[in-house]
């Protein structure tokens, strides 16, 4: 997967057009100009979705009413797309060789895994962070599970207002079960599918999980049911059919629902200690990027080729050993992306990466000048 | 103050109610009102409170129509022992125009949707257990309720709430299935749509 070249109009402080290379692109500039802004607008147009917030519209630029955010990729040697992701009002409108396209498909075409400060939620975060790292990947392999996730988030917000209503109408444990028994149906098959996918992306992710990358400490992962020890989790539809009878008034009294995937958890463990109790910030990162190089080797081996890979404000995140540990491994796998803010960062790695130097939100690719002499 | 003259807030406001339109459009809305000719707005409004006047609810089906009952229930050549059960008037259009459907329709205006305020009790259910007795029917019995509610979330609670309803009663209780749109290339379908199609598959 190669993005060959990114354009830009209202997207935050930033317009104007860049064309990258394979291997390493580095983006470069002082704090303010926009380089994250390159990063996130790449994210956008490959995932149509924000690392910095849950709504991409909110990059419009101030007192606009669209932005625009367009790419050209390779999916082989003689095949190149044209994406295009529009950010209006409440919609997003995307596109592929100027043709509207449903998010399953447009998805599809490009796909990026990013390391952000944001995303260190995953390993330090709340148990949600996990589950959205989980289904991120997951949807990267199948593209149809985004619709089970959506559906499945839309229940629990109609069960939830269905026994938030109940208590304060105080219906009886039958009223209730009478109005709620056709949202549980579908918990029950919408939570199964969530189950065996989340479960069958940790066992690949297990598969490829590089536990030593940095050194002695190992990294280990493990998808843990909320129904765990509660019954035979093999039969999952009857096991939770089952809590769901067995919890209702419980369910009535804390007036949400109790048993359903959104309380899963996916448990991390850096040399056998919980990295987000016990991990030091280092560690946590190491975790990390192991996680997102899990993925990205996932994604791989499902579709034949590598997602991009954006690390934001890389000297800030990771010290130089790891930085050149996770460079060395990346190199001839990924297109990756990453910011800074460090000249002496870009020194060390220019003869063998892009550089862009970022002012004013505009990218210049620097050849000569400031860096010596930059790759060509 | 206001931002615009008192009749002109009025109007913007009128069209703010109506579903799907925000403030911007709710603006464009009136201002093109201003400038079309008298007789133009005339019309309009006209139609406005003639679909008003006019428009009933059947009371059978809860289909709007301008004669009660409307001209499905009033048929005689519709088979009168199948009734397929739609969320809105709209979906029944959609259903008919296949032209290979004759049997009756229920209209529930609306689906479960406890975030939307929509219980049991708000959609038009009622007279659906009234008509499944033949006494009501014409002397015939139903014997098969189809319910093609939207394939989303609420329609499908919505579906599994009436089957719940409906069964105990004996009546044989049928869901539409999703699947493939006919006529497009499989390469075309979305994996939503393929999915769907591939566990409801059949044999042949
Ligand atoms: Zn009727």
């Amino acid at each position: 997967m190669l993005l060959e070249s990114l354009e830009v109009h209202k997207f935050r402080n930033l317009s104007g057009r860049a064309a990258w290379s394979a291997g390493l692109n580095i983006i470069y500039g002082d704090n303010g100009q926009g380089k994250t802004n390159w990063l996130e607008a790449i994210y956008v147009l490959s995932t149509t979705k924000s690392f910095r917030t849950q709504r991409p519209q909110e990059a419009v630029a101030f007192d606009e009413e669209l932005a625009v955010v367009r790419g050209r990729v390779a999916r082989s040697l003689d095949v190149h797309r044209d994406l295009q992701v529009t950010l209006q009002n409440n919609t997003k409108i995307l596109s592929v060789n100027g043709k509207r396209e449903t998010a399953a498909r447009y998805l599809t075409q490009l796909h990026s895994v990013a390391f952000t400060a944001d995303e260190l939620e995953t390993v330090r975060g709340a148990p949600e962070a996990r589950r959205r790292f989980l289904d991120r990947g997951a949807v990267a392999l199948h593209h149809s599970y985004i619709q089970t996730i959506a559906n499945y988030n839309r229940v629990i917000k109609q069960k939830n207002r269905l026994l938030q209503d109940a208590s304060e109408n105080e219906l009886n444990t039958d009223e209730v079960l009478a109005i709620i028994a056709p949202w549980n149906e579908q918990l029950i098959t919408l939570s199964a599918e969530i189950h065996r996918t989340r479960t069958d992306y940790v066992n690949r992710l297990q598969e490829t999980l590089e536990r030593r990358l940095f050194g002695g400490e190992e990294v280990t992962i493990r998808y843990v049911s909320s129904l765990e020890g509660k019954g035979d989790l093999s039969d999952y539809e009857t096991l939770i059919a089952e809590r769901l009878r067995l919890r209702l008034e419980a369910e009535i009294a804390a007036g949400r629902a109790l048993i359903g995937t959104h309380r899963d958890e996916l448990e991390i463990l850096f040399d056998k200690r919980d990295i987000r109790a016990f991990g030091s910030s280092g560690q946590q990162r190491s975790a990390l990027i192991i996680l997102d190089l899990a993925a990205i080797s996932v994604y791989h081996s499902w579709h034949s080729e590598y997602p991009l890979f954006l690390i934001d404000d890389i000297d800030a995140e990771l010290d130089g050993k790891r930085i050149a540990h996770l460079l060395k491994h990346l190199e001839g796998r990924t297109q990756t992306f990453v910011t800074t803010s460090k000249e002496s960062l870009v020194k060390q790695y220019q003869a063998q990466a892009s550089v862009y130097e970022i002012k004013n939100g505009t990218a210049n690719e620097s050849h000569v000048g400031s860096f010596d002499a930059g790759r060509v | 103050m206001l931002d615009y003259a008192e009749p002109v807030t009025k109007l913007i406001d009128e069209f703010k109610r109506l579903p799907g339109i925000g403030h911007k459009s709710a603006q464009r809305l009136a201002f093109h009102i201003m400038r079309v000719p008298e007789a133009d707005v005339e019309r309009f409004a006209d139609a406005l409170r003639e679909v008003k006047r006019r428009i009933v609810f059947c009371s059978i089906c809860n289909n709007l129509t301008d004669v009660d009952p409307c001209r499905f229930c009033a048929s005689t050549s519709r088979d009168r022992s199948v009734i397929c059960v739609v969320e809105e008037p709209f979906n029944l259009v959609a259903v008919e125009k296949t032209r290979s459907y004759n049997g009756l329709y229920h209209v529930l205006h609306g689906s479960l949707s406890p975030i939307r305020g929509m219980g049991p009790d708000d959609l038009r259910l009622a007279n659906l257990l009234t008509r499944l007795k033949p006494e009501n029917n014409e002397g015939i019995e139903v014997r098969e309720i189809i319910l093609a509610t939207n394939p989303n979330t609420e329609g499908e609670a919505t579906a599994s709430y009436i089957s719940r309803l409906l069964k105990p009663l004996g009546a044989r209780v049928t869901r539409i299935a999703m699947g493939m749109p006919v006529g497009s290339d499989l390469e075309y379908v979305d994996e939503v749509t393929m999915d769907k199609a591939l566990a409801n598959r059949h044999e042949i």
